[in-house]
């Protein structure tokens, strides 16, 4: 009897040890397997014609799609703005095996709308979104406060023109109706305009999107006009535009940061490890304020 | 601690449970476990630290690297400076040679790695400078870094952190990160020497591709710091711009050149620094433990398995080992259990190492000797017991022999003088044969003859109730067999067959040789018993009932006869009521030489 225990004991110990020996050589293969995660398809829509305005924000795209392993699809529309074409976009972009979606809404209520279905994980540059996983976008409404601050610093007297050109722009109008607020707040009288009226009658001008900031710049330095332009961007054309003194003030943020927060968020997501995204920071800057150190990070992409 | 005193306790009593094979193969393998582990673990340190080494050396030897291509590098600039102040500068005078065109031819040149040169005089103005001629109108060099380094210290040339070149103005606003080497120069205006300062502006991403192109093994990385510490280059040098990731380039700016381990943001990582001659800026090579070989789980779980396969080796061996060991021992305890358990003819197990057998010798010496001890002791119980049974049967019951000779005295009075003779004679010859110089084993004849005396006594007591036949086989009378054993059966026919007897009374005994065997049958028709009281007669568990014949029972016959010749042999008793009872005596057939060696093993 205690012959067979002691067997059974010797035998139980064998077994134990060499299926821990055993283990110990499949583990190894075990993590090889899952240390090799399959890279995520994600689509990047723009809500404009190309992607010039976005090198910045897709550099930081692609950086964050390399350390979370993610490869990226860049699709603009063919018309700007073009909100029926995007949620079109979207929805192929689904069905065509994306993991998940980085847009830049045409229109944030519509897009929510159409995508309510589906469970792809969305992110948002620019406009928040209902439903979605994240916005890496600055408050928007800080903004416009902070940029109407700006203009009051300089105003003296006169009509304030808010060109709210796509109004479906759900970021876009935070900013306006913030701006607006504001400069009423302290009686400046203001109009908006869906389309600049050119030349404007107003002395002062507000943009609150990158492309309608540059484009009225531009504009404003072909007539050599005199208002003071207020916008927003960190383009070099827009930087350019700054330090020649054709816009008076500007909101700038990292687009490089932007970028990244949105694909590492949605990357996130896909996951299961999804966080909450803080606002990204943003700095009102004049022309003179454009080469200091913290400034040139800002505007400057360090690339080759 | 009584927690512990108790786990001793069952520690120790488990160990007193456990058999000699189990407490070896688990002694042996804890052993071997216990020093395959420390021999593991000083390994995997061992291993831990090579590796470290190995990561150090390599991070070493890819910053030397990298340090020779950017020293070659920035060599290269230091050269087109030199160029610049040596052939160009110093060979003209402003008052009547222009700058521009040399340093033109030198910058086109070297157009790749230069984005602008320039010369200041003392006060910022601008002397010459290509590709772009001219100045923003705002911009005041004397308030910069560069230009104020150059002017401070004269021999030296000074490398700027990379910024963002903002003094020339570009009709392109083409805004280009650049690292700015300013030296101090003299130049020479109508043959007058006055302080000036060269400015080369070299393109961010010559250092950039210098840098970009080294990487260390594993997710290992390498970036550049000035030296109080302000980023250079970094592979994600814009996330740290972005504000999105930190990077430890304060602290790694006080390390001295070699390799450091520190911990930063909760994680540890080796830190290898490299010094740039000249401009005291350092490479920085990071390697993350998490990219050590030791801190691979490959090469920790391999290292894993060969040690429990070692220790599963060991132990299997262990196992054999003990088992082969400790084999003969249980061999030789299964044999005295055996022996414990009473089993007859068991033989003790011998066989394994000199210790072993010696033990197993021993045993087996000491059973031999035991057994020879108790068969004296069962032999001389037996010797002693047959003597007692022996006496007893020679013992003459006192009422025996009165009425014997009460009956001779009755005869010799009323005259029956040959009656009274014959039964004197025949009790001298029935003391006579009783005697038989005191041997227990007598011949058959003699037996025979002793029955016929006390038949003949028996007789004349009753008067001739009952007849006596005895007869034997002829050739049967030589054998030989224990004295006085029949008389007791004719005793026991007289007082329980013939008592009720009337003349009618018949008592046959006769002998016979049945194979090796001699058999004595004494019948009588008396009145015979039922055949279990029969069978009981014999048990030596039935109490000892004192007959009232001469003393001596059948029963003490029956185990002489066993006691002498062994349990094959004794009496069967035979009886059915109303028709008599056969008792059955069962001997060996032994002839003279036989008796007589048997008469002198029991003198000896």
């Amino acid at each position: 009897m205690r012959e067979r225990k002691s067997t059974l004991i010797e035998i139980t110990l064998l077994g134990l040890l060499g299926g821990l020996a055993l283990l110990s050589l499949v583990g190894p293969q075990l993590f090889r397997d899952r240390a090799a995660p399959q890279l995520l398809s994600l689509s990047v829509l723009l809500r404009d014609t190309d992607s010039s305005g976005w090198t910045v924000a897709r550099q930081g795209m692609e950086q964050a799609a390399d350390e979370f392993g993610a490869e990226l699809r860049f699709l603009t529309l063919s018309t700007y703005g073009d909100s029926d074409e995007q949620t079109e976009l979207c929805l192929r972009e689904i069905d065509g095996g994306a993991r998940a979606l980085v847009v830049v809404p045409a229109d944030p209520s519509a897009l929510h709308t159409a995508l309510l279905p589906c469970k792809t994980p969305v992110v948002t540059l620019e406009s928040d979104m209902e439903g979605a996983d994240g916005t890496a976008a600055p408050d928007n409404i800080l903004l416009g406060q902070q940029l109407a601050q700006a203009l009051l610093e300089d105003w003296d007297g006169g009509t304030v023109l808010l060109l709210d050109i796509d109004p479906s722009c759900a970021g876009v109008a935070d900013r306006i109706q913030a701006a607006q607020a504001a400069l009423e707040e302290q009686g400046v009288p203001t109009r908006r305009a869906s389309s600049l009226d050119w030349p404007p009658q107003e002395r002062w001008v507000m943009a609150f999107d990158p492309l309608v900031t540059q484009q009225t710049a531009e504009q404003k330095e072909a007539g050599a006009l005199s208002f003071a332009l207020y916008g927003v961007g960190s383009s070099t054309t827009i930087t350019a535009l700054l330090e020649r003194g054709t816009i008076s003030a500007l909101a700038a943020w990292n687009d490089y940061a932007a970028g990244y927060l949105a694909v590492r968020q949605a990357v996130q997501a896909v996951r299961g490890e999804g966080q909450t995204l803080s606002p990204l920071t943003f700095s009102i800057l004049r022309g003179e304020d454009i080469y200091a150190p913290d400034n040139q990070k800002l505007l400057f992409p360090v690339t080759s | 601690m009584s927690f512990f005193r108790g786990l001793t306790a069952q520690w120790v009593e488990r160990y007193r449970k456990m058999s000699i094979q189990m407490v070896l193969s688990l002694s042996f393998t804890a052993v071997a476990a216990v020093g395959i582990l420390l021999m593991g673990v000083s390994l995997i340190w061992r291993f831990s630290t090579a590796s470290q080494q190995l990561v150090a050396e390599n991070s070493q030897r890819v910053l030397a690297q990298a340090n020779l291509n950017l020293d070659s590098y920035l060599r290269r600039m230091m050269r087109i400076a030199d160029t610049a102040y040596y052939r160009v500068i110093k060979n003209s005078d402003l008052a009547e040679d222009s700058l521009t065109g040399p340093l033109s031819l030198l910058y086109e040149a070297n157009r790749d790695d230069l984005v602008s040169l320039a010369v200041f005089d003392s006060q910022g103005a601008l002397v010459s400078a290509v590709p772009l001629s001219s100045l923003k109108p705002e911009v005041n060099l004397v308030k910069t870094d560069w230009f104020q380094a150059a002017s401070r210290s004269m021999e030296n040339l000074h490398f700027s952190t990379p910024h963002v070149q903002n003094i020339f103005a570009d009709p392109d606003y083409s805004y280009r990160w650049v690292v700015s080497l300013s030296h101090h120069v003299q130049l020479t205006r109508d043959g007058v020497t006055e302080s000036g300062v060269l400015l080369v502006d070299m393109s961010f991403s010559g250092i950039e591709q210098v840098c970009r192109d080294v990487s260390l093994a594993n997710g290992g990385y390498l970036y550049l710091i000035d030296k109080d510490g302000e980023l250079i280059y970094h592979p994600r040098q814009q996330l740290i711009y972005a504000g999105l990731l930190e990077e430890n380039n304060q602290a790694a700016a006080a390390y001295r050149d070699g390799s450091h381990v520190e911990e930063f943001q909760g994680q540890s990582r080796q830190v290898t620094v490299k010094t740039v001659g000249y401009t005291g800026w350092k490479l920085v090579g990071v390697a993350p433990a998490a990219s050590w070989p030791a801190s691979s789980p490959q090469p920790l779980l391999f290292g894993l398995s060969l040690l429990l396969f070692a220790i599963f080796l060991m132990a299997f061996l262990n196992f054999l080992i003990s088992a082969r060991i400790s084999d003969p021992i249980r061999r030789l305890e299964k044999s005295i259990k055996e022996l414990e358990s009473g089993q007859a003819d068991v033989e003790i197990a011998e066989g394994g190492c000199y210790e072993i057998q010696h033990l197993s010798r021993s045993v087996r010496s000491m059973v031999s000797t035991m057994r020879h001890l108790m068969d004296d002791i069962i032999q001389q119980e037996g010797q002693k017991r047959r003597s007692e049974l022996e006496v007893l049967q020679s013992q003459i019951n006192p009422h025996f022999l009165y009425n014997t000779l009460d009956s001779v005295i009755w005869m010799t009075e009323s005259g029956q003088q040959e009656e009274a003779i014959q039964m004197v004679t025949s009790l001298a010859r029935l003391f006579r044969i009783a005697l038989s110089r005191g041997k227990s084993v007598i011949p058959l004849c003699d037996e025979l003859e002793h029955a016929r005396h006390y038949m003949n006594i028996q007789q004349i007591r009753y008067k001739n109730k009952f007849s006596t036949q005895i007869q034997a086989q002829p050739g049967v009378e030589d054998l030989y067999t224990l004295k006085l054993i029949v008389q007791p059966l004719l005793e026991n026919a007289i007082y329980h067959g013939m008592a009720s007897a009337e003349d009618d009374g018949l008592i046959q005994v006769s002998a016979y040789r049945q194979g090796d065997d001699l058999i004595i049958d004494v019948e009588d028709n008396g009145l015979g018993m039922r055949p279990e009281v029969a069978a009981s007669l014999l048990d030596a568990d039935r109490p000892q009932v004192r007959t009232s014949g001469s003393g001596i029972g059948v029963r003490n016959v029956h185990q002489r006869i066993r006691l002498t010749f062994g349990t094959e042999y004794g009496l069967t008793i035979f009886s059915e009521p109303d028709e008599g009872t056969l008792v059955r005596i069962r001997l060996p057939a032994l002839t003279r030489e036989e008796a007589d060696r048997r008469q002198q093993g029991e003198v000896l």
